[in-house]
């Protein structure tokens, strides 16, 4: 009785321990198999160590199906079906993944095995060589050779291997000579004397041997071994193995030139930083995500825009055009460098241009809505336009802006930077003057030419100006004012010193310069805003 | 011997180019789904107005099948072509059916309130039918024939256009061979 009792308690208490036990284990293989899930919005992150909410959902989901019993290979092979092998951290060794696993044991093999068959190479021939030093019968014939002092008739403009070996024994020898002259004078040490001839039989003997060899490969040589027939053989045995080896030199030369300009091309082409986390170094380039020439044409295009560098901008997003006519970021971009240069009516056209491509094109509403708004002030088209852009913008700074601005809109005719505290330009923030133009430029003057006034902050020589006016058609002498309302830049204020120059643009077009444009500047530039009589004379032609 | 060192080098240097040209041509973010052709998960989904949907029973019906995000930019830019698509189709036999993913019920509400969306959406709490659907950038939109095989994968924003043409192939049981890709928002 009291054993059957003991028995129900002990299966009882194993009835209650087994799942206390299973908890940890099916913890310890959703994370083991977590760690081998690729997390689908990371770069190269586990769904283990991913604090995204898809890697947590994914985690989730990989704890359900092995508490509903399925086995570790399954929850891999359900994260498979979903997303391929991509999914799996570790690819299977199958099919084309084999060669992802067998790849590194190969190279490793043919590095270690070439690494071998190198120094054994290096090892034999270094043999070779010193197979004669401390060789005694080497030493011996060195010895007596050099005692001999028979004169060896060598042609010096034989530049042959074996010449200059038979050169070089010659000059060992007479050096073994004269050591043994400067020992007998008394000029030598004995222990000197000893060691410094041993080192130069060595070197003797090594280049006998190298003789001897390449007698015996070529007996003739052996025995006139300075005639000339033997230079003639020699060269021709010579000859071949020094064309191979220019030919060696040539090709290596030529594939590690062309190595490194591939490798410098590919990647200074497709390296680049990082615009945001989510951006990759290599962007769109080789990807295939990317529209080819015309992306990297619109990329540049952008970053000349960001750097304010309005021709490179322009003629970037110029050639974008030029392939592909419909390009709406292009027409957008292009949309406002014409604001900014003034031209209110073609920017509107550029903007018209992208819309149509794309009727919700956050950027070209934004722009077309703000020239209807602050150019032509058209607010019932300036209102429809920034409608359209309102659902658009995610909820955000962005999108109150907007809507602060319609809301602004139709509570007067007025402009609503006016309403928004930003007060109207007063006198006190006006350069006024007037320009006149040189007599004898009047000639030059064109009946279509368009005039720039243009205020750079002082100092300042390139990039955006501070302010443009734009005037058609100008009649000589003309009053101008330039003030807040022709500031470029939204937010930026029209202050302190400038520089003002007035320029007659042929081509309507204040970013390029060209030859035949007329310009003038006010002669004591800088100027303080607030300044008047700032009177320019144009007295200037552009070469 | 030049000729064998010349094959030998070839034989060394060709895969290691190859090797780099395959690494440089490949988008290592796109994951190709392989579902293209496949029979559609099974899921059900409660939609905002309480009613809920299982797909099996959508069968004989062509499907547009969307996961959108509220905070999602080119969800937002395809909102009104996919309303316009389904005002196009609605009459049909076929169904539209979004399913809001990562994504606050409120915040959800406001969307298809803001986009006048007439047809029906769900809200993907567990983010369990994303996975079933291997999803992993939206806007991403499945097609799938009467017979539920998914014909057309889109990852990004689609056209109201491509909409309608896909769905006529849908239900014409036509298989695309690749799938389709826009501007698209990691998932979160």
């Amino acid at each position: 009785m009291f054993i059957r009792l003991l028995l129900i308690a002990v299966c009882i208490l194993v009835a209650n321990l087994l799942p206390a036990a299973d908890a940890p284990d099916i913890d310890e293989q959703t994370r083991a198999i977590a760690q081998e899930l690729r997390c689908v919005v990371c770069q190269n992150l586990s769904i283990a160590d991913s604090p995204s909410e898809m890697a947590q959902q994914m985690r989730g989901i990989v704890k359900e199906q092995l508490q509903a019993g399925k086995t570790a290979q399954e929850v891999k092979n359900f994260f498979v079906s979903k997303y391929g092998e991509w999914v799996l951290l570790a690819p299977t060794a199958q099919g084309f993944s084999l060669f992802l696993w067998v790849l590194p044991f190969v190279v490793l093999i043919t590095g270690v095995g070439l690494a071998l068959w190198l120094v054994r190479r290096w090892s034999a021939k270094k043999k070779t060589d010193t197979d004669s030093l401390g060789n005694p019968e080497m030493l011996i014939r060195v010895r007596s050779e050099a005692a001999k002092d028979t004169t060896v008739k060598i042609n010096p403009e034989d530049s042959s291997p074996h010449a200059q070996l038979l050169q070089e024994r010659a000059r060992l020898y007479a050096e073994i000579r004269e050591l043994e002259f400067d020992f007998q004078a008394g000029k030598l040490a004995e222990s000197d004397y000893g060691m410094l001839k041993l080192e130069i039989e060595n070197k003797a003997a090594v280049v006998l041997r190298q003789l001897d060899a390449s007698s015996s490969s070529q007996p003739s040589r052996a025995k006139s071994s300075a005639s000339q027939p033997t230079r003639q053989s020699a060269d021709r045995r010579e000859k071949p193995s020094r064309r191979y080896r220019g030919w060696q030199l040539a090709a290596g030369a030529a594939f590690l030139l062309l190595f490194g300009l591939t490798l410098g091309v590919v990647l200074t082409n497709s390296l680049r930083p990082r615009e945001s986390i989510e951006d990759t170094i290599t962007g769109d380039f080789l990807t295939g995500t990317g529209g080819g020439e015309n992306a990297q044409l619109l990329a540049q295009g952008r970053a000349a825009f960001a750097k304010q560098d309005w021709p490179k901008a322009i003629e970037a997003f110029k050639k974008v055009l030029t392939v592909d006519p419909n390009q709406p970021e292009a027409h957008a971009y292009m949309g406002y460098i014409l604001a900014q240069a003034g031209h209110a009516d073609g920017a509107i056209m550029a903007f018209e241009k992208a819309l149509a491509q794309v009727p919700n094109f956050p950027m070209a509403l934004w722009g077309k809505g703000m020239i209807l708004l602050r150019e032509k002030q058209d607010y019932a088209s300036a209102r429809e336009t920034l409608a359209k852009l309102v659902p658009l913008l995610p909820a955000g700074t962005e999108r109150n802006e907007v809507e602060k601005i319609l809301a602004e809109l139709p509570q007067s005719a007025t402009p609503p930077s006016q309403k928004a505290g930003v007060s109207a330009p007063s006198p006190g923030q006006q350069i006024s003057g007037r320009i006149t133009i040189d007599p004898q430029l009047k000639g030059r003057l064109n009946s279509g030419a368009t005039l720039f006034i243009i205020a750079r902050p002082a100092g300042s020589t390139k990039g955006a100006p501070l302010a443009v006016k734009k005037i058609d058609r100008p009649v000589f002498p003309l009053s101008y004012s330039l003030g807040a309302e022709n500031v470029m830049m939204q937010g930026v204020s029209f202050s302190g010193k400038v520089t003002v120059i007035a320029r007659i643009d042929t081509d309507g077009n204040p970013t390029t310069r060209e030859a035949g444009d007329l310009s003038g500047d006010y002669k004591k530039n800088p100027v303080a805003v607030g300044s008047k009589n700032v009177d320019i004379v144009i007295d200037q032609v552009a070469q | 011997m030049a000729w064998r060192r010349l094959i030998l080098s070839v034989l060394v240097i060709a895969p290691v180019l190859w090797l780099l040209a395959f690494g440089f041509t490949r988008d290592a973010r796109y994951i190709h789904s392989p579902l293209l052709a496949k029979q559609a998960a099974p899921f059900t989904v409660t939609l905002f107005d309480g009613r809920q949907v299982r797909l099996e029973d959508l069968r004989g019906k062509a499907v547009f099948l969307n996961f959108w995000a509220s905070w999602c930019t080119p969800c937002r830019a395809e909102a009104k072509d996919l309303e316009a698509a389904w005002q196009q189709i609605k009459d049909r036999n076929m169904v539209f059916l979004g399913v809001a993913l990562q994504d606050r019920e409120q915040d959800a509400r406001a969307f298809l309130q803001e986009f006048n969306i007439t047809y029906a959406n769900g809200r993907d709490e567990s983010g369990k039918i994303a996975v079933d659907y291997g999803v992993w950038g939206i806007p991403e939109s499945f097609f799938i024939d009467p017979q539920g095989r998914i014909t057309y994968k889109h990852v990004g924003g689609i056209r109201a256009s491509l909409v309608t043409a896909k769905l006529q192939e849908a239900a014409s049981g036509i298989v695309s061979a690749k799938e389709g890709k826009e501007d698209y928002q990691p998932i979160r």
